[in-house]
C-alpha cells in the first residue's frame, strides 16, 4: 500500500452543508482520518438531493455521499453540556478542528478558540465563516447566494444587455467549495507552522474575501482605472461566446490572434473574415454584432465533437458545453481513471468524481463511503475516548449521542 | 522596503514558470503563507495577464496592470529565457536551491526545455513539482492547449448555471477554472510538503485543471446517475429553500452611482431556509398575514407558488435600498446580501473592517487597494509582505545574491539575450 500524505493527522470535522465538510474532506482523501460531527439530526446536507429516483432519506443524498467518503461519522448534540465536554474530550486527541458554525454559534457553546486550545494547545481550529468572526456582519447569515453576492461574483454573472434580468448564481454551491478549499490551504499552513514548536493556532476563514480575491480583472477595474466592473458578456474581446451546432454547444474562444487565424483557415479563409471591421480582437467584439452571424452559420453544421477536435488539433481552444452525461462518457477522463465507483450500503453503487490532482508518491485514495448517521458512534465514543458501554446508553437514552 | 520572511511557509522557495491566472493564483497562496516565490519571466514573451487591462489610468504598460498585479502580490521576478540553453541552465541552479516548482504550461513543453521532473528531480531530489495543464499529463486530450473560461463549460457549468426561461448555455462570470485550480495546487502541494517533512521525500504533481474543476459537481454528476437527467437550469432558485433568489430593489437617486451602472440596476439576494425564517421575512415586510397564508406556509407550498411568492417579496423590495433592506432582515435572522459592483466591493464596511484588503507602494503604479488575503492565522500571521514585481526586479537578488553570479556574468548573460 502506497503511503499517505497525511497519515497520522486526526481531523475533527464539524461540519455542514459543503465548506467546512470540503476541506476535512480534502484531508481525508489524502489520508488525515477524519471524524466527522453530525448534530443528532444529521448534516443538512442529507436532506438535499439529488437521491435515487427522487425519493428523499438521509442516507442517500448525492451531494452529502460525494462530500463525507473517508470519514468516520459520530452524531452528537453540540447545544448540550454533557455533548460539549465529549467535542473537548475528541479534541483532546486531535490536530485539527475545522467547523462552519456561525462565529456566535461556537462561542455560545464555550467551543471558540481559546477555551479549546487549552484543552490541546497544539490544536489548529479552522473556522470558515460568511463574513469572518469579528465586524459588522458577523451575526449575518449568509447562503451561497449571499455570499456570491456579498463577495462581488453575482454583479458580474449573468448576460449582458438585459437589464430585465437579475445577477445571476453560478450552480451549486461554488462559494463554500472555495471557502473549504482556502480551508484546507490555511490548514495545511498552520500544521506547518506547528512543525516548527508544537503550537497550534486559530485559523479563520473569510467567505466574502475569498470570493472577492477570484474576480479574474474586474475588481481591479475600480482602483486602477475607476471602471465599474460589468456583467460577463460584455467581453473587450471576441469571438469568446457560444454557438449552437447539430447536437449541442460548443463554447468558441480566440484570445490570442494567431488562434483567430486558425479559426479561418479552418473555415476555409471566407472572405468577410479579410474585412477591415474584423480585423484584430478589438474590432472584432466593437464589431460583433456583424461577426455572430456569420460564424452561427458556420457552426450550424457541425457536431459539437468534430468542431471541438478540429479546432483543438489546431491549437485552437474551443470547448464543448459538455453535459453531466457527456463527463461521464468521456474516453479522456476515462483514460486517466477520474471517475471512481463507490458502493454504499444504502444507496448502492455510482460513480463519483475521484482525484482532483495526481500525487505521484501518495496518491489519492478512496477507502470507504459516506459514514451512516451514527456508524462510529461505539468505534468512537467506546473505542478512542474509552466510553463503557453504560455511559453510551445513558448518553443515548438523554438524545446527547 | 518590508522584510520577506513571516508566515508559516518562511524558508520555503518556490521557482515559478507558471503564467497568465491558474499558476499565478496557486504561487499567490504560498506566497501569502510566507513562501519566497520566484516568477521566471521573459521580456520576449510577456506575461498575457501583464497585457490585459485594466492599467493604471488606463495607459498600458506591462508593469501597470491591475489583473497581473492583483494576482502577483508579494512575489519576486526576473527575466530569464528559457529558450536559451545558458536560461535553462540559470533555471536548473535555481530549482536545485528551491523546495517547489510550479508550471501551468501544455504537456510536454518543460520536457522539451529540458525542465520536466525527471531533469529537475537530478539537480534537487526532494523537490516537489506540480504540472497545472488543462487536461493533465496523460490521456489522449493530453496535448490540447485550455484556457480558463474554457474550464467553465468543458466542466458541465454552462449547461447547469442560467436563467430558468433562456435555452442557451451560460458562462459563470469568471474564468472559475483557474482559480479553483490554484486553490486545490496550493493544497496538493502543501500536503506534499507535509509529507516531505516526515519521509524525506519529494514528489511529483499531475493535476488537470477539468478534473480539479469537475470535483466541484459532485452532486450533478450523481444526479445524472440517479435520476437518469442533469440537474435542470434554476436560475437562483433552489430546490430546498424558498424565496431565493436576487429581488429588484428601489432605483437609486439620479447621480448618486458612477458613469456606466444604471439606476434600475439595484438588487438585495434573499434566502430562506426554514418556515421560521419565512415568518421573519414576512414580519420586516410588514405583512404579519401571510405567515399563515397556506400558500406559502411550509417550503413545499412556497416551492408550489414560488411565482407568486417572488411577485410578493419584489414588491416589497421594490420599496427599500438594498442596503437598507440588507440590514433590517439580517436584524431579523434572514439571509441577505446586496450583490455587490468592485466598486461596492472596494468600499464595503465589512471588508474594510475586517481588513481584507492589502494596499503597498508599487514603483510604477503607487498604493492601490488590492484585495488582500481571505484568511487569518492568530499565531503566526501572514501578510503581503510587498506589491506585485515590475518585470525584472528581482534580477540583481536572484542572480547575484542567491545564485552567486558576478557582474560581469550577469551583464554577458544579458549581452547573450538570456537575461532578458
Amino acid at each position: 500500500m502506497p503511503p499517505r500524505a497525511l497519515e497520522g493527522l486526526r481531523v475533527i470535522e464539524c461540519g455542514r452543508m459543503v465548506a467546512a465538510p470540503y476541506t476535512a474532506k480534502l484531508m481525508a482523501d489524502l489520508g488525515a482520518d477524519v471524524i466527522k460531527v453530525e448534530e443528532p439530526a444529521g448534516d443538512p446536507a442529507r436532506a438535499r438531493g439529488p437521491f435515487p429516483g427522487g425519493e428523499p432519506h438521509p442516507e442517500k443524498s448525492g451531494l452529502f455521499l460525494y462530500l463525507n467518503c473517508n470519514k468516520r461519522g459520530i452524531t452528537l448534540d453540540l447545544t448540550r453540556p454533557e455533548g460539549q465536554e465529549l467535542l473537548r474530550r475528541l479534541v483532546a486527541q486531535a490536530d485539527v478542528l475545522v467547523h462552519n458554525y456561525l462565529p456566535w454559534e461556537m462561542e455560545e457553546r464555550g467551543l471558540d478558540y481559546a477555551s479549546l486550545s487549552q484543552t490541546n494547545p497544539r490544536l489548529v481550529m479552522t473556522s470558515i465563516t460568511p463574513f469572518g468572526l469579528d465586524g459588522p456582519y458577523r451575526r449575518y447569515k449568509a447562503q451561497d447566494i449571499n455570499v456570491m453576492a456579498a463577495g462581488g461574483w453575482a454583479w458580474i454573472n449573468g448576460w449582458p444587455g438585459h437589464p430585465e434580468e437579475p445577477p445571476l448564481k453560478a450552480y451549486g454551491q461554488q462559494t463554500e467549495y472555495q471557502a473549504g478549499a482556502v480551508g484546507a490551504v490555511a490548514t495545511m499552513g498552520a500544521l506547518l507552522a506547528r512543525l516548527k514548536d508544537g503550537q497550534g493556532q486559530h485559523v479563520e476563514v473569510n467567505a466574502q474575501a475569498v470570493v472577492a480575491s477570484f474576480l479574474e480583472m474586474t475588481y481591479a477595474g475600480w482602483p486602477y482605472m475607476r471602471v465599474v466592473a460589468v456583467r460577463w458578456g460584455q467581453r473587450p474581446i471576441h469571438p469568446v461566446d457560444f454557438f449552437r451546432c447539430k447536437d449541442g454547444w460548443i463554447f468558441v474562444l480566440c484570445v490570442e490572434e494567431h488562434q483567430w487565424k486558425a479559426f479561418v483557415e479552418l473555415m476555409g479563409n471566407p472572405e468577410w473574415a479579410q474585412w477591415e471591421v474584423f480585423k484584430d480582437r478589438i474590432s472584432r467584439a466593437q464589431n460583433y454584432d456583424a461577426l455572430r452571424p456569420f460564424l452561427e452559420d458556420w457552426i450550424k453544421d457541425w457536431t459539437v465533437d468534430e468542431l471541438y477536435r478540429a479546432a483543438s488539433e489546431r491549437r485552437i481552444p474551443f470547448a464543448p458545453a459538455s453535459t453531466m452525461g457527456d463527463l461521464l462518457r468521456s474516453d479522456h477522463l476515462r483514460a486517466r481513471g477520474f471517475f471512481v465507483t463507490i458502493d454504499h450500503p444504502a444507496a448502492g453503487a455510482y460513480e463519483y468524481p475521484g482525484a482532483p490532482y495526481k500525487l505521484s508518491l501518495t496518491p489519492w485514495e478512496l477507502r470507504s463511503p459516506a459514514p451512516t448517521l451514527g456508524q462510529h458512534n461505539q468505534e468512537v465514543y467506546g473505542g478512542l475516548l474509552g466510553l463503557s458501554q453504560g455511559e453510551m446508553e445513558a448518553l443515548k437514552a438523554a438524545r446527547v449521542i | 522596503m518590508a522584510e520577506h520572511g513571516k508566515g508559516p511557509l518562511a524558508g520555503i522557495r518556490v521557482t515559478d514558470f507558471s503564467w497568465v491566472w491558474a499558476g499565478p493564483f496557486c504561487t499567490l497562496q504560498l506566497a501569502h503563507l510566507g513562501a519566497e516565490v520566484i516568477r521566471i519571466e521573459t521580456t520576449k514573451r510577456i506575461c498575457v495577464t501583464r497585457l490585459l487591462p485594466p492599467w493604471a489610468e488606463g495607459q498600458p504598460n506591462p508593469n501597470t496592470s491591475g489583473y497581473f498585479n492583483q494576482y502577483n502580490q508579494g512575489k519576486r521576478a526576473i527575466t530569464l529565457d528559457l529558450q536559451t540553453s545558458e536560461g535553462q541552465e540559470i533555471a536548473r541552479r535555481l530549482v536545485a536551491i528551491s523546495d517547489i516548482v510550479v508550471e501551468n504550461f501544455a504537456a510536454g513543453v518543460l520536457d522539451r526545455l529540458g525542465l520536466g521532473y525527471e531533469d529537475l528531480r537530478k539537480v534537487k531530489p526532494d523537490i516537489i513539482m506540480i504540472s497545472m495543464s488543462g487536461y493533465g499529463q496523460t490521456g489522449p486530450l493530453r496535448h490540447y492547449i485550455s484556457y480558463g473560461p474554457a474550464q467553465v463549460p468543458m466542466a458541465g457549468f454552462s449547461t447547469l448555471t442560467g436563467y430558468r426561461h433562456w435555452d442557451q448555455p451560460m458562462h459563470v462570470g469568471l474564468s472559475y477554472g483557474d482559480p479553483n485550480a490554484g486553490h486545490h495546487a496550493a493544497f496538493a502541494i502543501l500536503a506534499a510538503l507535509w509529507h516531505r517533512h516526515h519521509t524525506g521525500e519529494g514528489q511529483y504533481i499531475d493535476m488537470s485543471q477539468w478534473e480539479s474543476t469537475i470535483a466541484l459537481l459532485g452532486d450533478a454528476i450523481l444526479h445524472q446517475q440517479m435520476m437518469g437527467y442533469q440537474p435542470p437550469r434554476l436560475g437562483n432558485r433552489d430546490p430546498y429553500m424558498a424565496p431565493h433568489g436576487f429581488f429588484r430593489c428601489r432605483p437609486a437617486e439620479p447621480g448618486s452611482l458612477p458613469e456606466g451602472m444604471l439606476l434600475e440596476d439595484r438588487w438585495v439576494s434573499i434566502a430562506c431556509a426554514s418556515d421560521d425564517e419565512w415568518r421573519a421575512l414576512c414580519r420586516v415586510m410588514e405583512r404579519p398575514e401571510l405567515a399563515d397564508d397556506p400558500r406559502f406556509a411550509t417550503l413545499e407550498a412556497r416551492k408550489q407558488n414560488e411565482d407568486e411568492l417572488e411577485r410578493i417579496v419584489e414588491e416589497w423590495t421594490l420599496t427599500q435600498d438594498p442596503f437598507e433592506a440588507t440590514r433590517k432582515l439580517q436584524e431579523a435572522g434572514v439571509a441577505a446580501f446586496p450583490p455587490l459592483s468592485n466598486k461596492e466591493l472596494s468600499e464595503d464596511e465589512g471588508l474594510n473592517a475586517w481588513g481584507a484588503f492589502a494596499e503597498k507602494e508599487h514603483p510604477i503604479v503607487g498604493v492601490r487597494k488590492h484585495i488582500g488575503i481571505p484568511w487569518k492565522l492568530s499565531r503566526t500571521p501572514c501578510e503581503v509582505w510587498r506589491a506585485a514585481p515590475v518585470l525584472g526586479q528581482d534580477n540583481d537578488y536572484v542572480f547575484h545574491q542567491l545564485l552567486g553570479m558576478s557582474e560581469q556574468e550577469i551583464a554577458a548573460l544579458k549581452e547573450k539575450g538570456v537575461i532578458v
